[in-house]
């Protein structure tokens, strides 16, 4: 049956091969389907030798690659075809049989009488999915064999091929092809007929009538004759071994040694990093010798490849890109700060530990030079300049005010005003630390010159600024970002309208939570003085004080005290200066440009307390002894420093030294009867204890540069004096003989000058005499 | 960006600074002053040192890690800041 199935199918196919027209498009389109599967234009052609009317097996054409070479590279079939070829085209008839959508019954016998090997049924398998994969197929058998993709050679069919192939190829090269495309039938893969039939169709009597026979001969069975028992059995067909490759399955191998902290990273890192195992099978390819993995985690791939030999040298991009990502990070800005503080405590570090009161170390290797210090009580008192803080940001503009940063005693602000030359320049506030004496930590930019700032205690990041045209501006200077601005008072309605001459922050009272207030002070050109809170987004103030201008002065007697309302008020006089009282900070001291003193309390915002002349210039500055109660020097323009007593309207001693106006005086903090003072041509260091007359330590000023300000240290001997060139300078006091009785030397108050005689010399002793105990105290 | 160039060029200038190299996680110098071949035998050496340093540290106390390493020679001081990233290091001579 099977051979006249096969017949017949061979009938049929050559039915095909007689009508080309029609069935030429479905295969073009398959030659198409199969050019596109990569095999060679070759194959395509072949279809068309089919209708040369050769022997259809070519039909069954397996696709051919060819590279451009026209080399045959087809891949080779699992498993070779058998080399019977009668074989084969049995075997490839069952396949038609099998494949084909015919009856019902025949497919069914067809699978019943397949006895193919179980590789070939692999084939079979493979183009029916390869069907299934086309869009559909007619009942022709063409289009299923002429749409395969498999690669399957079979000799015989290959020299047939071959043969076909070279008749074709010139003729097929210049013909035109249309190429119909259509839509083929739908193919039933499954059918299985139903068991049961209906009793209405015309068969169903014969089925019935079967049926009935069938019935009958079961009953008859068991004891006729005409059945017998018989065993059977049937052939298990030949095994067939198969070979199967397999690519080789990568085995890599990682070791790692696990330390301490290694544990203790895998324990803590909240997403542990999958090993990268390609990467890891790479770098192996890479680096001949692979020593053991770093102990880092086995998280990765970098650690791995740390080993490699350091080749490239930033010749890579990746270098390039990491260089970025590096320079980008936080980290490696502070690892600069750190580093480069490093690299000048190594350059500075004689006159930091000098600073610091540490002793310096030598450097064994380098015995330079030694500085030629004077120690214990050799000498007389001298200054010793250790270093200066300045950088090319300040060069000329003129230090007008330097203050401590209250909590963090190395971090100096430095406000900078106009330079030499006089011109309005935006003015720079420099935050400096000791740890680095070249480049300052903040760099702040203010809209006009700085004349004052002072540090908040309460929030010690907090930095009071007052400029020259009037604003007050609160910076917050522990943030990176430049002009970190957290308030200012240029919107404020009651601003200063001329430069504020001094601001400070004073602490009064105690809050609701027991901290103490703080409030911010300031005495500007105008003659106000204002307490400054801070009120939305901005600064506002109120007026504590205004300075009027007392006209009559000469009328005025002596001793008296307070200000009559019969002297003529008019305009009011800048403040220079002020100063508040250390055991009650209600009360401060005013020190005008007409040369007076005023004592003043902030809940008495119209008189004054006390007015204090000698001066008849500008008051400078004023500033109370930390030390001891109710002593407070000034220091003024007219060449003279006066110390005054509280309760006396005179002062009780007067220095001066050179005919230069002072700028600044500021008591030592730890020795009571040590001040110091800056005029314009050099700083001077008087010691009460030692002598009125003249400083005990003088440092001249730079030649061309005036010095302008001064600033003790809390801690160490050491002043700072800022100058007209933008430096400040940091000077240590050496060999100061404090704590030594005075009483030799209330003999020479006889020979101050500037000091009034008679009465006053016993008050001289008495705070002489205070002031030392408090020295030695 | 321009803050650390500008920091950068401070520390080259400092005094007795005799060369600065950054060197990235994989050992790789990204960035130098001083002339390839002792850059690149400064930063294998130094790699070397740091990760024994670094794995003494944290061997004797896990929760402690190393921030500054600071090899003093008769000749030199190499200052190195060690960092998950990378390395800088600095060479200087405070002498001169």
């Amino acid at each position: 049956m099977s051979t006249s199935l096969g017949r017949d199918e061979r009938r049929s196919r050559r039915a095909l091969v007689l009508r080309p027209s029609s069935r030429a498009a479905n295969v073009s389109a398959s030659g198409g389907h199969a050019v596109s599967h990569g095999a060679g234009h070759a194959s395509g052609r072949r279809r068309f030798s089919l209708c040369a009317g050769s022997r259809v097996l070519e039909k069954r054409h397996a696709a051919r690659v060819l590279d451009d070479d026209g080399n045959d590279v087809t891949p080779q079939p699992l498993s070779q075809a058998d080399p019977s070829g009668a074989h084969q085209a049995k075997v490839d008839r069952f396949f038609v049989e099998d494949i084909t959508g015919g009856s019902a019954s025949e497919q069914a016998t067809a699978a019943g009488s397949f006895t193919m090997p179980f590789s070939r049924s692999l084939f079979g398998s493979s183009r029916i999915s390869s069907l299934s994969a086309i869009e559909s197929i007619n009942e022709e058998i063409e289009d299923i064999f002429s749409k395969r993709d498999i690669p399957i050679n079979y000799p015989d069919e290959h020299k047939k091929r071959d043969t076909v192939e070279e008749e074709v190829t010139e003729e097929m090269l210049k013909e035109v092809i249309d190429v119909y495309i259509s839509e083929t039938d739908s193919v039933s893969l499954l059918d299985i007929p139903s068991t049961v039939m209906s009793v209405d169709t015309d068969e169903s009597e014969a089925i019935i009538e079967r049926n009935r026979q069938y019935a009958e001969v079961c009953r008859n069975r068991m004891g006729n004759d005409k059945y017998m028992e018989r065993s059977m059995q049937t052939l298990s067909g030949a095994a067939k071994d198969k070979h199967v490759q397999s690519d080789a399955v990568v085995m890599v191998n990682t070791a790692t040694s696990a330390s301490t902290w290694d544990i203790y990273d895998a324990l803590c890192s909240p997403v542990p990093q999958k090993t990268n195992y390609p990467e890891a099978v790479v770098d192996m390819s890479r680096s001949a010798e692979r020593s053991m993995s770093v102990g880092s985690t086995a998280s990765t791939a970098t650690a791995v490849s740390s080993l490699k030999e350091v080749d490239a040298f930033g010749s890579t991009s990746g270098a390039e890109s990491d260089l970025q990502l590096i320079m980008q990070s936080e980290t490696f800005q502070n690892c600069l700060l750190v580093m480069e503080k490093s690299i000048l405590g190594n350059t500075f570090q004689p006159d930091l530990a000098a600073y610091r009161q540490l002793p310096v170390l030598e450097d064994p290797d380098f015995p330079v030079r030694q500085r030629k210090e004077e120690t214990e009580s050799g000498g007389p008192p001298a200054l010793q300049r250790l270093w200066a803080f300045s950088c090319e940001l300040n060069r000329g503009r003129s230090v007008r005010s330097m203050a401590w940063n209250k909590k963090n005693t190395d971090l100096l602000a430095v406000g900078y005003g106009e330079n030499d030359s006089g011109d309005l320049t935006p003015g720079l506030v420099c935050c400096w630390s000791l740890k680095n004496p070249t480049w300052p930590e903040r760099v702040l930019h203010c809209d006009s010159a700085v004349t004052s700032l002072d540090f908040s205690a309460n929030n010690p990041s907090r930095l009071a600024v007052g400029m020259l045209n009037g604003n007050i501006a609160i910076y917050d200077v522990q943030g990176r970002e430049q002009n970190s601005h957290v308030v200012s008072s240029s919107e404020c309605l009651k601003k200063h309208l001329g430069p504020v001459w001094q601001l400070r922050y004073n602490q009064q009272g105690l809050s609701f939570a027991g901290e103490k207030v703080e409030e911010l002070f300031s005495v500007s050109a105008e003659g106000r003085i204002s307490r400054w809170f801070e009120f939305n987004t901005g600064l506002d103030c109120t007026d504590v004080m205004k300075l009027k201008r007392i006209h009559n002065t000469k009328k005025k007697a002596r001793g008296n005290n307070t200000e009559k309302t019969g002297s003529v008020l008019t305009a009011m006089t800048p403040g220079l200066c002020f100063d508040f009282y250390p055991t009650d900070p209600s009360v401060y001291l005013v020190g005008t440009q007409e040369g007076l003193i005023h004592s003043c309390s902030s809940s008495n915002n119209q008189h004054f307390l006390d007015t204090f002349r000698k001066h008849f210039c500008a008051v400078n500055c004023v500033a109370w002894c930390p030390l001891s109660p109710d002593v407070f020097l000034s220091c003024s323009s007219d060449w003279t420093i006066q110390l005054w007593k509280l309760d006396q309207l005179n002062p009780v001693l007067g220095f001066t030294s050179i005919q230069r106006a002072v700028c600044d005086i500021k008591w030592s903090p730890k020795w009571a009867t040590i001040f110091g003072a800056v005029n314009e041509g050099q700083l001077e260091i008087w010691d009460l204890n030692s002598s009125f007359l003249d400083p005990v330590a003088v440092q001249p000023a730079a030649p061309g540069v005036t010095m302008k300000s001064l600033l003790f240290t809390s801690r160490a001997d050491c002043v700072l004096v800022g100058d007209s060139d933008g430096q400040v300078t940091v000077y240590q006091l050496k060999n100061l003989r404090v704590g030594e009785s005075s009483q030799e030397r209330v003999g020479c108050s006889s020979d101050c000058t500037g000091v009034l005689v008679s009465s006053s010399e016993f008050v001289q002793v008495d705070i002489l005499q205070d002031l030392c105990s408090e020295a030695s105290s | 960006m321009a803050e650390v160039e500008e920091t950068l060029k401070r520390i080259q200038s400092q005094k007795g600074v005799q060369g600065i190299i950054i060197v990235n996680s994989e050992g790789i110098p990204v960035k130098t002053t001083l002339d390839n071949s002792s850059t690149v035998h400064y930063a294998g050496l130094i790699h070397q040192l740091v990760m024994k340093a670094r794995s003494t540290v944290r061997d004797i106390d896990p929760q402690n890690d190393l921030t500054f390493l600071r090899v003093r020679s008769k000749k030199n001081e190499i200052m190195i800041a060690p960092d998950k990233d990378y390395f800088l290091i600095v060479i200087q001579n405070p002498s001169d």
